[in-house]
């Protein structure tokens, strides 16, 4: 035995790891299936056949790898699955809880027989628990059987019927029996591209009724051609299987019942006037229809594709202009003007509608919210009720998938430090229960995220003191208690001396800041000594189309978010004053910061650069008057994030493609404010979130932002 | 050199399969296809001596592809080896109905395999 | 209860995987590289084919503030916003005006991103065998990992990782 065992390990390691991860795969597809077959029993539905036949190819596959491995046991076990399996799939078992049960011990032990591979001694004590499994199976196999009943003989092409395996056999007499129309669907394929449309095509009869069997065959005509005929079981009629998967008639044959007369075939063959069954067919095609998977690569695709025609819209709507400016030919322009509102119009349409597939709403984030919360409740012993507002608002998929670990760590804080123990609240007169509430809504185009907590609330001195001590903030630097509350947002500020594990070390509100910068919302604190927190967040609905103004600063444009632009002015030399050398603006009685981008981005500028425009930019409460040459109006932008190996750059938020502009930076209105207003040096570097520096090597470029940090 | 393709959706297979073939005592250069849709990609592009092929694929079946092979008047020829799970009888007559030259039952020695496809190629050399 | 879990058959099965193991690796020592060779200041380089992603005509470039010199700024490949290196730049050579035969190679900086580097002009596809490759003469060499003779002429292999970690070195 030991020498075996010898031989086993000096297996080339390379077979060895083939055949590991492939039975991990098959034991994990395993899982899957029997995880959906238990969802289904349970609800009461029959087992999926597609199902149950993906079980039977893994028990197969898993007998033959172990057999050809002399992994006897487990290929004994994997023979008897398939058997069990075999009758299922061939309608002679029916799958109950039981069955069920027999299914996953037996993954479970494949799963430990595996990871012993090289334990002789720890597989032998397997052994027993294999036969034991087994015997357990055939048991259970011989409690249900059922016979096969007999099915009428169709009329098909004798080749076809000669390549169907036994089970494929046993779907089509299936089929057959629940009285579904059987067809052959031809088509033909270049031989040496044929995979894509057959696949779409394999797709398109899949929602139609089942693919039995696929028989590729010779071209008729040239050599460079295939032909594969598809066995299909379906509820339509010729004509509309024809019309749903786009194939002419003389491609589509029906297999008839050996001897019938024309007029008794294809039970479930509708009259094509007769109202009632054309409905019936429509509800059955509309229950396979309703929930389609989509990958949302595809939607971005189609989103790409989208904000092409917009950008191609703006080019059309140039042209009318033009024309219409030319007496010859201001009738064409007109009528061209006429035709692109049109095309505006449905554009909207289209993006909304793009849009509105890529919306999900925030409950699945929120649910999980919900489960964390329940443990939290269980390890910290605190009393902590959870209330959950708007969890049906919408979001742009992508950001609701980013939300989760800033909406976790936040609410984890709450629940760690913001909420009091039950004895300190009872003592402070609170209800021993805390309360946090998370609440959604929309507000234009943005969507409010707000937690609430009822807990002690950040006291603003302590923030300060703490901020001092960590070097933060100047000793005699005086800050108001809202900016005092915003420094939890700075980068390795912790107001508790001690950590506790659920909100791990000091790390935390600065990532959770720099986490919703980049999704381009914001984030602000509102507290209250002794009577809780509110932090609210702001996100855009959607990160795909975004609408911009277009600014000019010498030869180069901009594009700036138009839901962070308050308002544009028309900046007069004259009204510009400095103050300790900021540049500002009296604006409706209050002071406007105001910020050159030429200088903020080392620009040359137009000549005499007191002329210019102020766009002035909002976040939050704060504004900042930038600075620009010219407007250049505004567009529907698609932002793209910037590749490259210099990518993160402080100010940028990505580009867009301006049509004969090309390529357009976009900038990140939020860190554009922040430092102008917290005094940042205007060139001042810093990645957006706090990664490597862009660049080490001296060069002109950078020489001009080293000093800062 | 001799070509042969080895129809099998399963790598540990293909592996096992290809490293008793590699072992012929004959030059043989070997193809894989990981299903049958591959092996029908790659049929036209190579003029292979021998084809082995297992019965179930997620694509098409074994003897689906067997049937190809035997009604193409270019393919016809090539001698065709099925390995498969020992299973279903009647899918192992069908497989040699359709006109496959050989059934082996899985799990086989290397010999086995050996000495069947040696005896093929010779057969087709003769 | 003894179970022979190493039937005969697994050993000679294993004698066929080790014997495949072998001529795996004889073929190895075999294997060709491809490469795409550029033209950089009169001199040859290559990177390894499977790297590029398209190759397309100097395009006008969107500067970019606050990034290294050695990016030109950004141009859009259908959409797709993609930083340019202009590699006589990062190799310290002079720089040069643009030509007829300039391209900007678009590579794989990794699975997901993109990034691109402008040249002189693209020139050939090599295979060279692997056994070919040549160490650099020097070895304190930043950018070149290795040599290979072609025509006579020594084509140098950049190391793209190098290249395209500004400020990362």
């Amino acid at each position: 035995m030991a020498a075996r065992g010898q031989g086993g390990r000096s297996r080339s390691a390379k077979a060895r790891r083939e055949f590991v991860s492939e039975v991990e795969e098959i034991l994990e597809r395993m899982r899957d299936d029997l995880a959906r077959l238990a969802e289904q029993a349970d609800a009461g539905r029959g087992s999926d056949p597609e199902i149950v036949n993906g079980l039977f190819r893994s028990a197969h596959s898993l007998k033959g790898l172990s057999g050809m491995f002399g992994l006897d046991g487990m290929s004994e076990l994997a023979h008897h699955l398939e058997d069990v399996l075999d009758g299922l799939r061939m309608g002679r078992a029916v799958l109950d809880a039981p069955g069920i049960a027999l299914f996953d011990e037996s993954v479970t032990l494949v799963s430990s027989t595996l990871s012993k591979l090289d334990d002789e001694t720890g597989r032998e004590g397997l052994e027993e628990t294999l036969g034991a499994l087994v015997a357990r199976i055939d048991a259970w196999t011989r409690s249900g059987a059922a016979e096969e009943p007999e099915a009428a003989e169709l009329d098909l092409d004798p080749a076809m019927l000669r390549t169907l395996t036994e089970y494929e056999e046993h779907r089509l007499g299936e089929c057959t029996r629940s009285g579904k129309g059987i067809y052959v669907v031809e088509a033909d394929f270049e031989i040496l591209s044929f995979e894509e449309g057959l696949a779409e095509l394999g797709a398109a009869i899949k929602e139609l009724g089942e693919l039995i069997s696929t028989l590729p065959s010779p071209g008729e005509s040239e050599a460079s051609q295939i032909r594969f005929s598809m066995l299909v079981a379906s509820e339509l009629a010729v004509p509309d299987l024809c019309e749903q998967l786009g194939v002419s008639p003389e491609r589509v044959h029906q297999a008839r019942a050996v001897g019938a007369p024309e007029a008794e075939r294809a039970p479930a063959a509708p009259v094509p006037e007769a109202p009632a069954e054309e409905a019936a067919v429509e509800t059955s095609l509309k229950s396979i229809s309703e929930t389609v998977r989509v990958d949302i690569r595809k939607l971005d695709e189609l989103m790409n594709l989208v904000g092409e025609l917009v950008t191609q819209r703006g080019a059309v709507k140039a042209i009318a202009a033009e024309l219409a400016q030319d007496a010859r030919t201001s009738r064409h322009g007109l009528a061209l003007a006429k035709v692109h509102k049109t095309l505006e119009r449905k554009l909207q349409e289209l993006q909304a509608g793009v849009l509105d597939v890529r919306m999900v709403p925030l409950r699945q984030v929120f649910d999980k919210l919900v489960r964390v919360t329940r443990r939290l409740r269980l390890d910290l012993g605190k009393e902590v009720a959870l209330e959950i507002r708007g969890a049906d608002t919408e979001l742009d998929k992508l950001i609701v998938e980013e939300l989760v670990d800033p909406l976790m760590h936040v609410v984890r804080n709450a629940y760690d430090h913001a909420i009091e123990s039950p004895e300190e609240r009872a003592a402070a007169g609170k209800p021993r229960e805390g309360r946090v509430r998370v609440e959604a809504f929309q507000r234009g185009n943005d969507v409010v995220i707000q937690l609430a907590d009822d807990g002690r609330g950040i006291d603003a001195d302590a923030v300060r003191a703490r901020a001092v001590a960590q070097g933060l903030l100047g000793v005699d630097e005086e800050i108001s208690d809202r900016e005092a509350l915003d420094l939890i947002f700075a980068p390795g500020l912790s107001t508790r001396a001690e950590v506790t594990e659920t909100s791990g070390r000091g790390v935390g509100m600065d990532v959770v800041r720099s986490n919703i910068a980049a999704l381009g919302g914001i984030v602000d604190v509102e507290s209250h000594p002794g009577r809780g927190t509110t932090l609210s967040m702001t996100l855009p609905i959607t990160l795909a189309i975004i609408q911009a103004l277009i600014v000019g600063v010498g030869e180069q444009s901009y594009a700036i978010p138009l839901n962070s632009v308050r308002e544009t002015l028309l900046l007069d030399p004259a009204d510009v004053q400095r103050s300790d050398g900021r540049e500002m603006l009296n604006l409706r009685g209050e002071a406007l910061l105001l910020r050159r981008l030429a200088d903020e981005f080392g620009l040359e500028g137009a000549a005499g650069s007191d002329k210019g425009y102020a766009v002035v930019l909002g976040l939050g409460d704060m504004r900042l008057g930038l600075v620009v040459d010219d407007l250049r109006g505004q567009q529907d932008t698609v932002i793209k994030p910037i590749q490259g190996p210099a990518s993160k750059v402080r100010g940028i938020a990505g580009a867009t493609e301006l049509g004969e502009l090309g390529a357009v930076l976009v900038l990140d209105v939020s860190a554009l404010v922040e430092d102008a207003v917290r005094g940042r040096e205007a060139a001042s570097e810093r990645t957006a979130d706090g990664g490597e520096s862009t660049s080490a090597a001296p060069s002109d470029a950078d020489s001009e932002r080293e000093g800062d940090e | 050199m001799q070509t042969i393709l080895i129809v099998e959706d399963s790598a540990t297979m293909r592996a096992m399969i290809a490293s008793a073939l590699e072992d012929l005592g004959v030059a043989v250069k070997i193809d894989e296809a990981e299903s049958g849709f591959e092996a029908l990609r790659q049929l036209p592009r190579h003029a292979y001596d021998l084809i082995v092929t297992d019965i179930n694929m997620p694509d098409i079946n074994g003897l689906e592809l067997v049937s190809f092979v035997k009604r193409n008047e270019a393919y016809r020829g090539i001698p065709l080896v099925i390995v498969s799970t020992e299973g279903s009888e009647r899918d192992r007559e069908k497989g040699l109905d359709l006109g496959a030259d050989a059934y082996l039952v899985k799990p086989f020695e290397p010999e086995a395999l050996q000495d069947l496809v040696r005896s093929l190629l010779d057969r087709q050399a003769g | 209860m003894s179970v022979d879990v190493q039937p005969e058959s697994a050993n000679r099965w294993d004698v066929l995987a080790r014997a495949a193991a072998r001529r795996e690796a004889e073929e190895d020592a075999a294997v060709l590289v491809e490469l795409l060779a550029f033209d950089l200041d009169g001199d040859p380089y290559a990177i390894p084919v499977e790297r590029v992603r398209e190759i397309v005509r100097l395009r006008p470039v969107t500067a970019v503030p606050r990034v290294p010199a050695e990016v030109m700024g950004v141009i859009s490949l259908r959409g797709e916003i993609v930083q340019v290196v202009d590699l006589r730049r990062r190799l310290g050579l002079a720089p040069a005006e643009a030509t007829r035969r300039s391209r900007i190679i678009v590579l794989h900086a990794d699975d997901t991103e993109v990034s691109a580097i402008r040249v002189d002009a693209v020139t050939d596809v090599l295979r060279v065998p692997e056994s070919g490759v040549l160490p650099p003469p020097t070895t304190d060499s930043e950018f070149v990992d290795g040599l290979c003779e072609c025509a006579g002429r020594f084509v140098s292999l950049m190391n793209l990782e190098r290249v395209l970690s500004l400020g990362r070195s």
